[in-house]
């Protein structure tokens, strides 16, 4: 009975955050008698890609030992690319898509180039490019809010009766790839091993340089799909988009278990990260509490999610 | 008069012992009187540092007891020690390079952290010391990153005169100096001297040693062998002692290996840390040993090798069965069948926090992986279970995290690392430092198995008893020029040290030849 317990608490330590989730599901379907619904769950579904495409960079570049603080104005970026491209220049969506995309690769590039080829501070680095890539998503939108229609909607649209969007579906799969790029592929070992101890790595014929700067193009790139995720979910390429994401991406990463200093962390651990932050959101919302005092809440507990995984560490 | 302050002791130690994992200090006694200079010397390791970083209160005795002037004296850390009138100029420089030269000697003589800096009077009196140092033409308000080797140890060498202590210890001060500037710095000590200011004075140069000290004490794995006053002393005295009576280590029992074909060719090799071309072959299957001492470029010439440090000149070849290849990065050196363990394991060798499995194959992951570029789990956990088992490496299995692995396991799974991907050629910088005596054994044996199977080794070390072991093959590197080759069987201790002494002497006497 005892060694039951042990392994029963064993197995509860060692999957805290899916513990976690489904904690606070239950806590607010016994607050709020609508919270378990469709409903709740389509908001949430529809809200997500975005912010779990982004996460998904952010905690590789994390592992690697970086940060990428432009992700949240590159998510405006391409968004304003994509609706410039179809509004101004007359693209056929799946180009102007692929133009954003990539538009969130190149500063993904600039971001390597910068931090790990020339060896600047990656923070800085990112921090002004944050700040670029916000400047040029007004320049390309005019500042303004570029109106799509319903054909770029398609993409965050719930397939009728299913609540599930295709936005939704690639996302979750990127989820899986990319959690399969970390455990099981020779890179994915690369970039723990970069974040975890860069002259060992180097050492064991890794060059730090490519690894860092590969991640922080995938990043870029995967900020770039969230900007069409965003514009598909608003109808429109709003410049506007993606303020303070690259915060949230950050914590939901933290609070999936990915240490700051590098070296670790999971891609599926981020997803739950990002799970609990919006259904932690949306349950607050539906009891009655203000947004102000939702965003304590929320900052309490992405900290309470760092003690307790420096608690699981020691 | 005189003859009264010289005959009292200023400093002793009685019966000091330190041990890390290993004795460093044993039963250490010393007395220095007033007013002199006293040399210690020894070999890398010999426990010299350590000595005097308990005197200053940044290690602590485990054992034995100090005194200052007749009274116990144990400082708990460097303010401490200043209070008391011992100040240290550290081997490792201690300035702070974003801060100018006036600043880093008022961090060194301030007594509060709070008292405000007047910086007029800092630069003046920096000034002061730098002149008296022979930074004449240095500005106090210069940055120490700016400043060259031999002037950030002479800046050292006047923070540490700033502090006015009556007890000066000074660790390898002119590692990195000229001899006229070594020379200015002994005639500083010579004055200090008379107005009553004892030093204890740390150097391999051991000519310097001779010509400023009065008593020298030789260190030997951390006893004191010798104590005795200069001009009864040699550099050849010096360093019989230093190496021992028991030079002749016994070799162990296996065969020279016939002269086979040639695995590594260096040549004319330089890089920016190794300014003096370095050639040499090492042959299949041998096991090189390279000695000298700390800061001879040993560690550098291996990194250059494996092509950590870019080289600016000369060629690295490596011969393998399919040809000719020569190598420019670690990557192609492992490409080449080249491995390389770290001096610093923690540094540079080990991932602490993840599994022995990442650990070894990290160097070889396509190894593992199948044509996709997929990890297979099962092919990692058998090839590395396999090899922790031929070296016996102890662990609770593949997936235990590394940090909880001993010293001597975390060595021999860098080896198995090297094993993992194959390595023909394996650099190992220290191969047995901070392993106990089992592990080491376990290692040289290891070592010789390897090199039986046809894998040549070159290593480093600064123990030259665990060269003699080993080796088949010793080439000696002084002040980061190659000086000598020795064969197995032609070789003694003294020998080896006297040819990794060589340079910095010889730099002293053709400096002060020309200078006359």
């Amino acid at each position: 009975m005892n060694e039951f317990g042990s392994r029963v608490s064993r197995i509860l330590e060692e999957n805290l955050i899916f513990v976690s989730l489904i904690a606070i599901v239950i806590f607010f379907s016994l607050i709020s008698e609508s919270f378990l619904s469709l409903t709740t769950l389509s908001t949430l579904l529809n809200q997500l890609p975005a912010l779990t495409v982004v996460s998904i960079g952010m905690t590789l570049v994390l592992i690697s030992g970086g940060i990428d603080l432009s992700v949240g104005s590159v998510v405006a970026l391409s968004a304003g690319v994509i609706g410039a491209g179809i509004a101004i220049l007359g693209l056929p969506l799946p180009l102007a898509a692929c133009l954003g995309i990539l538009t969130g690769a190149l500063i993904g590039f600039a971001n390597g180039s910068l931090g790990a080829y020339l060896r600047l501070p990656i923070f800085i680095v990112t921090l002004g490019m944050l700040e670029v890539s916000r400047g040029l998503a007004y320049l390309v939108t005019d500042s303004q809010t570029v109106y799509l229609g319903a054909k770029i909607q398609s993409f965050a649209v719930p397939w009728a009766g299913s609540g599930i969007s295709a936005s939704i579906l690639v996302a979750l799969t990127l989820v899986v790839v990319f959690e399969f790029l970390l455990r099981s592929t020779v890179f994915g070992r690369q970039i723990v091993a970069v974040g975890s101890n860069e002259s060992a790595a180097e050492v064991s014929g890794i060059d730090p340089r490519r690894v860092r700067c590969t991640v922080l193009v995938l990043s870029g790139l995967l900020a770039g799909l969230g900007g069409l995720m965003n514009a598909a979910y608003l109808g429109s390429a709003d410049p506007n988009a993606g303020i303070g994401l690259e915060l949230s991406a950050i914590a939901a990463a933290v609070i999936g278990g990915t240490s700051l200093m590098g070296g670790r962390g999971s891609v599926v651990g981020a997803f739950v990260g990002v799970l609990i932050v919006s259904v932690l959101q949306i349950g607050l919302a539906q009891i009655g509490i203000t947004e102000p005092t939702k965003r304590v809440i929320t900052g309490a507990v992405i900290i309470l999610a760092v003690i307790l995984d420096r608690w699981r560490a020691t | 008069m005189i003859g009264d302050t010289r005959s009292r002791l200023r400093f002793a130690a009685k019966g000091v012992c330190k041990s890390f994992a290993t004795p460093v200090l044993r039963d250490v006694d010393l007395e220095i009187s007033v007013g002199h200079i006293h040399g210690l010397v020894g070999e890398n390791g010999a426990g010299k540092s350590t000595l005097a970083k308990i005197v200053v209160g940044l290690e602590d005795a485990d054992s034995g007891s100090l005194y200052l002037d007749d009274q116990p004296y144990r400082p708990i850390n460097t303010s401490d020690s200043l209070g008391a009138g011992v100040a240290i100029c550290a081997q490792e420089l201690s300035l702070v390079a974003d801060l100018s030269i006036a600043e880093n000697i008022l961090l060194h003589t301030s007594t509060s952290s709070f008292t405000r800096i007047r910086r007029k009077r800092a630069e003046e009196n920096a000034s002061r010391l730098l002149d008296l140092v022979g930074l004449v033409r240095s500005d106090p308000r210069t940055l120490v990153s700016r400043l060259s080797l031999a002037e950030k140890q002479l800046v050292e060498i006047a923070k540490t005169l700033a502090t006015d202590a009556s007890l000066l210890i000074l660790d390898e001060p002119t590692s990195a100096l000229t001899a006229p500037q070594a020379e200015l710095l002994h005639r500083i000590l010579r004055d200090k001297t008379r107005d009553g200011v004892t030093v204890i004075y740390i150097s391999h140069r051991l000519g310097d040693v001779l010509s400023v000290c009065d008593r020298v004490s030789v260190l030997r794995d951390g006893e004191v062998r010798l104590t005795n006053d200069c001009n009864v002393l040699s550099e050849k005295l010096l360093i019989r002692e230093m190496a021992g009576e028991d030079a002749d280590f016994e070799a162990s029992p296996r065969s020279i290996k016939e002269v086979s074909s040639i695995h590594l060719a260096v040549k004319d090799l330089q890089t920016s840390k190794l300014p003096n071309p370095i050639s040499f072959n090492c042959r299949r299957g041998e096991i090189l040993g390279i000695a000298g001492l700390a800061g001879s470029g040993r560690t550098e010439l291996l990194n250059a090798i494996f092509g950590l440090d870019k080289r600016i000149a000369g060629s690295i070849k490596i011969h393998m069965d399919h040809g000719i290849a020569e190598t420019r990065s670690p990557w192609q050196s492992i490409r080449c069948g080249i491995g390389l363990v770290t001096e610093d394991r923690a540094k540079d060798g080990v991932f602490r926090d993840h599994a022995l499995a990442f650990n070894v194959t990290i160097a070889g992951l396509r190894r593992i992986a199948d044509q996709i570029g997929r990890l297979v789990r099962r092919k990692e956990a058998s090839s590395v279970a396999k090899l922790i088992e031929t070296l016996h490496v102890r662990s609770n299995g593949v997936d235990q995290k590394m940090r909880e692995l001993s010293g001597g396991n975390q060595q021999k799974s860098m080896l198995a690392r090297w094993l993992h991907c194959g390595s023909q050629l394996l650099l190992l910088d220290e191969p047995t430092r901070g392993v106990d005596v089992t592990a080491k054994l376990a290692i040289h044996t290891e070592l010789v198995r390897l090199r039986d199977a046809g894998i040549t080794v070159i290593a480093v070390s600064s123990e030259l008893e665990e060269l003699q072991s080993l080796c088949d093959r010793i080439i000696v590197l002084s002040n980061r020029k190659l000086v000598a080759e020795f064969h197995r069987n032609n070789w003694s201790q003294e020998e080896i040290l006297a040819a990794a002494f060589s340079e910095y002497d010889r730099e002293n006497d053709d400096s002060s030849a020309a200078a006359s």
